[in-house]
């Protein structure tokens, strides 16, 4: 029992160290680096650009395993105006909307209740820890031939991704509420619900925001692969598709879209952080001034 | 309202923090306990709090054994333990809002000891913009407006600066005179104790070494007759043994 425990807290700590820190934009000395941030992107197509249009004429490998993306803007206002793109988009981030819900909503909900009832957690800790390793990818063929080809296995299996880190990150949140919170709090009268609605679940939510943003790069996987094993439409589904076919361009764009797609998401997500954690100081950018 | 200790002892394992302290204090008193660290003084404290339960005797509010933390003792944190996601009227609101009191009136009643710490235009910032010693005093009204029969304060100004920390004297000390609340004040500053308490209690290795009346009147200061020789009356008693044994108990903790 004390194995699992600590088991579960220690991955949580590895992950955060790895995950949890923000990228901060070091200021300059002369001018704002702010500014600047879209440059690195644009030089990184101008780059592949000049590649792809060289490779063309050199012929360094096939140039259709490379198209330049100016050609692949063309493919893509192609594929757009049949609409595929609109359907995929709006089918991916439906799946992906409601799986990722409805497992951060089970992780907190089960949280709460293993960080209340000791017994619960005896007996749900060790199993997690047995199961909660297991890519969920692995479990997709099995999903499948259980639950179909509909929208229940693909919904599933992004949620039980989305699951597993939010809810260990969620009970380290739970775990680490400092005792002289819970101490002040009881000495003002307040109740055990009173203290944890007020104190224990405020305290632990970012620790629960960490884990979301964790969950969210292996739910997106989660919704890739499900979408290539066994579906009629998705991001994922196109690079099957433009596999069946060996139309390069269009997985670019497929690969591209996922990438815009998770950035706009995790955007939201840091929203969201930023919004709630607005009490919290600290950083690079509140140590020194630059 | 009489809090009575009576042949309290505590352990932790192997350990005895605490042997057969016994203390009674009276309505209105201020009394500091004072000690080397590791003299089982705060341990004192935080059962008289309810945190912690005594292994042997009781420990009694007007008769009544204390089962676990009360409202009806509030309680100073060295560390000031504010909530950090609440603005510092929220913090000092939370006590009567949990004790059922209107919204509104809670809020003005926190706004009220805001002004009695006088942080009242620092109502809407967050614990982690204010100093040390503000938090400390934001702390102080939290506590003091839940309006606890007692006040446990736990080396609240341990962790600042010296010159923060005498002003934080002068506060408590104008606080004290204005509403003349009990007050049980753990610390390990001989001056400290000297310049606010009624009496002081110098704990030694777990039990209580000696008891001092201070009777000087307030406001006090440094040079107020009586103050520098109750300061080394009292430092002989913490101070008299062999420094060997005082370095001893130190390894120990």
């Amino acid at each position: 029992m004390d194995g699992a425990k600590t088991a579960l807290t220690g991955k949580a700590g590895k992950l955060r160290n790895g995950l949890a820190e923000e990228p901060k934009p070091a200021a300059g000395r002369t001018f704002s680096l702010q500014k600047w941030t879209f440059v690195p992107g644009i030089l990184f197509f101008i780059l592949w650009e000049a590649f792809s249009r060289i490779n063309e004429s050199v012929k360094l490998f096939n140039p259709n395993f490379l198209p330049a993306p100016t050609a692949l803007l063309q493919e893509a206002w192609e594929l757009a105006r049949t609409g595929i793109i609109a359907e995929s988009i709006l089918s991916s981030t439906i799946r992906i909307l409601l799986g990722f819900v409805i497992g951060s909503a089970a992780a907190l909900a089960l949280g709460v209740i293993m960080s209340k009832y000791k017994s619960v957690e005896f007996w749900f800790s060790p199993v997690l820890n047995l199961v909660g390793p297991i890519p969920a990818l692995a479990l997709l063929p099995l999903f499948i031939i259980w639950f179909g080809i509909g929208e229940f296995p693909k919904v599933l299996l992004i949620a039980w991704t989305t699951f597993i880190p939010v809810l260990v990150y969620t009970l380290d949140g739970f775990k680490s509420v400092p005792s002289t919170l819970i101490r002040s709090a009881m000495s003002l009268g307040a109740s055990e619900r009173q203290i944890f609605a007020r104190v224990m679940l405020p305290s632990a939510l970012p620790n629960f925001l960490v884990g979301a943003q964790v969950s969210l790069g292996l739910s997106f996987s989660a919704l890739i692969v499900s979408e290539m094993m066994g579906a009629k439409s998705g991001l994922g589904y196109i690079i099957v598709d433009a596999r069946n076919y060996f139309k390069i361009s269009n997985m670019f764009i497929a690969i591209i879209l996922i990438g815009l797609e998770y950035s706009l998401f995790s955007y939201l997500l840091k929203l969201v952080e930023r919004k709630v954690m607005a009490w919290r100081k600290g950083g690079i950018r509140d140590a020194v001034e630059k | 309202m009489k809090l009575e200790v009576r042949s309290v002892g505590k352990g932790f394992g192997e350990r005895t923090i605490l042997k057969n302290v016994d203390l009674t204090v009276r309505d209105r008193e201020f009394i500091c306990i004072l000690g080397h660290s590791g003299c089982g003084k705060s341990t004192l404290l935080n059962m008289i709090a309810g945190y912690l339960l005594p292994d042997t005797g009781t420990i009694a509010v007007d008769g009544e054994a204390i089962r676990g933390p009360s409202k009806a003792r509030g309680m100073v944190f060295q560390e000031h333990a504010l909530f950090p996601w609440m603005t510092v009227l929220d913090n000092v609101s939370f006590g009567p809002e949990v004790q059922k009191m209107p919204k509104a009136k809670a809020k003005e009643t926190a706004m009220e000891f805001l002004k009695l710490v006088g942080l009242e235009t620092y109502a809407s910032h967050y614990p982690a913009e204010l100093s040390g010693g503000m938090k400390q005093r934001v702390g102080i009204a939290r506590a003091l407006a839940s309006k606890p029969d007692i006040l446990l304060m736990d080396e609240p100004f341990g962790a600042l600066d010296v010159l923060t920390r005498e002003m934080m004297r002068m506060e408590l000390q104008k606080i004290c005179s204005q509403l003349k609340p009990t007050i049980l004040f753990v610390t390990h500053s001989i001056s400290e104790a000297v310049y606010l308490a009624d009496r002081v209690v110098v704990m030694k290795h777990g039990a209580i070494a000696d008891i001092f009346e201070v009777g000087i009147k307030h406001p006090r200061t440094p040079s107020s007759p009586g103050f520098g020789d109750m300061m080394s009356r009292i430092e002989r008693v913490l101070m008299d043994e062999e420094h060997s044994e005082i370095a001893e108990a130190k390894v120990g903790t």
